[in-house]
């Protein structure tokens, strides 16, 4: 039995346990830099000159990739005012943008017969919320303001920025840790250290540097996925205080988990975290490999609320 | 001797430059937190003025249908201009809890009536006039919510400062009654 707490105190932890695993992200970052400086360069400094752009180039790219793209993968439609379903939608989205104080985002549409949503959008004066023709017919209107009032606390809480900026911090670790790998396969590693040195000291270092090379990519996705999870349960917390209403996406999100449908998903996998449920893997169990929390432990946690 | 000079006369420099960029800021988001109570008020005139325009049109559309259900429609009618004659800030809550009230008991009767629940206008109006109640409740909600931020700033230290110097007062929540919440009562 979830102990009884505030909504206001499900966010106030899910804010303090993202610093904490964003905290770990940075370190594991910085870790990887050093390794690439002892081991490759011989020079910290070089190294992070080196590895800054890298970050900030995988940052740029990923950011810069336009919301049309994530659309048009999506396949998705402005919404249509003169079908109803859609106008619904329409006003729904009207109603907790006042309720929240954001501006009115997009409204667009995809058709599956899924029952899902996503946000995107690089700040809330350019936010898109897209919601699937599937859940328009399978979710009621509470429901639906449930799964709306989620999505647009991703836009509030700067979940796109924030997961995008660690995509690029995560795949310049990735792109570091394979150029040492290969240019320690092939010969080369340990260049001017600077003679003088005992050394069991240097082979410690360099033994722990290859370790951290093999590992880092994996710890930095690992810990990317970890902060995914955070992520939605404040969305959940959040969109439950813009709703005053946890029980509306407690049921949206049991009527998901009883969703089946044959078809394959269509749309890019970057946007995955951005879903209501990762449309792509259905994770109802949760793992450390999950974008998603389990979807029992989010009911729980809102039925806690 | 002359190192310490200057290094104390920069010392205090910085600590100037940091208590003007702490005031700054404290002043600026004093005065956006009451931008946004004022907006998020304005919101909910809107929103009342919206309903007011619709229901005239709900009106037309029902009256041939509902023809024997003169009490719900007259409710409705008494409910309005309760709220256009409206003169205290009591009298305005308490026409606009009637006014509520009714269109639930008209919207429930009206599910009684297939002929009019086919009719398009009827369903334009009423999914409207749901989307204006909710925005009306959502818009009153984030008042609160404003007016709650703001109230935080203002009376927790060292906010309570600087809004005693920029005499700046706490501000009052809007109290909904809960007459508003009650489920009408539809006689058959």
């Amino acid at each position: 039995m979830e102990k009884k707490m505030l909504v206001e105190e499900h966010i106030a932890s899910n804010k303090r346990k993202t610093i904490v695993v964003c905290g770990l992200m940075a370190l594991l970052f910085i870790a990887v830099v050093f390794a690439f400086g002892y081991v490759f360069i011989g020079n910290i400094y070089i190294s992070l000159a080196f590895a800054l752009p890298i970050a900030f180039a995988y940052i740029a790219i990923t950011y810069s990739t336009s919301v049309q793209q994530i659309l048009s993968a999506a396949k998705a439609k402005p919404a249509n005012p003169h079908i109803r379903e859609q106008k619904l939608l329409i006003n729904r989205v009207e109603e907790m943008s006042i309720a929240s104080g954001l501006p009115m985002p997009k409204v667009y549409v995809q058709e599956s017969p899924y029952i899902n949503a996503f946000a995107t959008g690089k700040d809330p004066e350019h936010s898109v919320v897209c919601v699937t023709t599937g859940a328009l017919k399978k979710l009621n209107q509470e429901e639906l303001t449930g799964v709306i009032a989620h999505e647009m606390s991703h836009i509030k809480n700067y979940d796109i920025r924030l997961m995008t900026i660690t995509i690029g911090v995560v795949g310049a670790i990735a792109l570091m840790s394979n150029i040492l790998f290969y240019s320690m396969f092939w010969g080369g590693a340990g260049r001017s250290r600077g003679g003088g040195r005992g050394n069991e000291g240097q082979i410690i270092l360099i033994v722990v540097a290859i370790l951290l090379i093999i590992l880092a990519p994996i710890f930095s996705r690992l810990t990317y996925l970890a902060i995914s999870r955070r992520r939605e349960y404040l969305a959940d917390s959040t969109g439950a205080y813009m709703s005053r209403n946890p029980e509306g996406l407690a049921k949206a999100l049991e009527k998901i988990k009883d969703d089946s449908v044959k078809e394959k998903p269509v749309g890019s996998k970057t946007v995955a975290p951005l879903y209501i449920s990762n449309p792509f893997k259905r994770q109802a169990s949760g793992s450390a490999w999950s974008t998603h929390p389990p979807l029992e432990e989010r009911i729980k946690r809102l039925r806690s609320m | 001797m002359d190192l310490l000079l200057i290094g104390l006369i920069i010392l205090v420099i910085l600590i100037i430059v940091i208590l003007i960029a702490i005031f700054f800021g404290y002043y600026n988001k004093i005065i956006r937190f009451e931008n946004r109570i004022d907006n998020s008020w304005a919101q909910i005139d809107v929103q009342l003025k919206r309903r007011a325009e619709l229901i005239p049109n709900l009106m037309e559309t029902v009256k041939g249908y509902m023809k024997h259900e003169k009490e719900v429609l007259e409710n409705v009618t008494k409910a309005r201009s309760a709220l256009m004659n409206a003169k205290s800030p009591q009298e305005n809550i308490d026409a606009d809890n009637m006014l509520t009230g009714a269109l639930k008991s008209l919207f429930a009767v009206a599910e009684n009536y297939p002929d009019l629940k086919a009719n398009q206008n009827f369903l334009n109006l009423q999914d409207e006039l749901t989307n204006t109640e909710n925005k009306i409740a959502y818009a009153r909600q984030h008042f609160n919510d404003s007016v709650l931020v703001y109230n935080n700033t203002v009376e927790t230290i060292p906010g309570k400062w600087f809004a005693g110097m920029m005499n700046k007062k706490t501000r009052e929540m809007l109290q909904i009654p809960d007459a508003d919440r009650e489920v009408p009562k539809v006689k058959f």
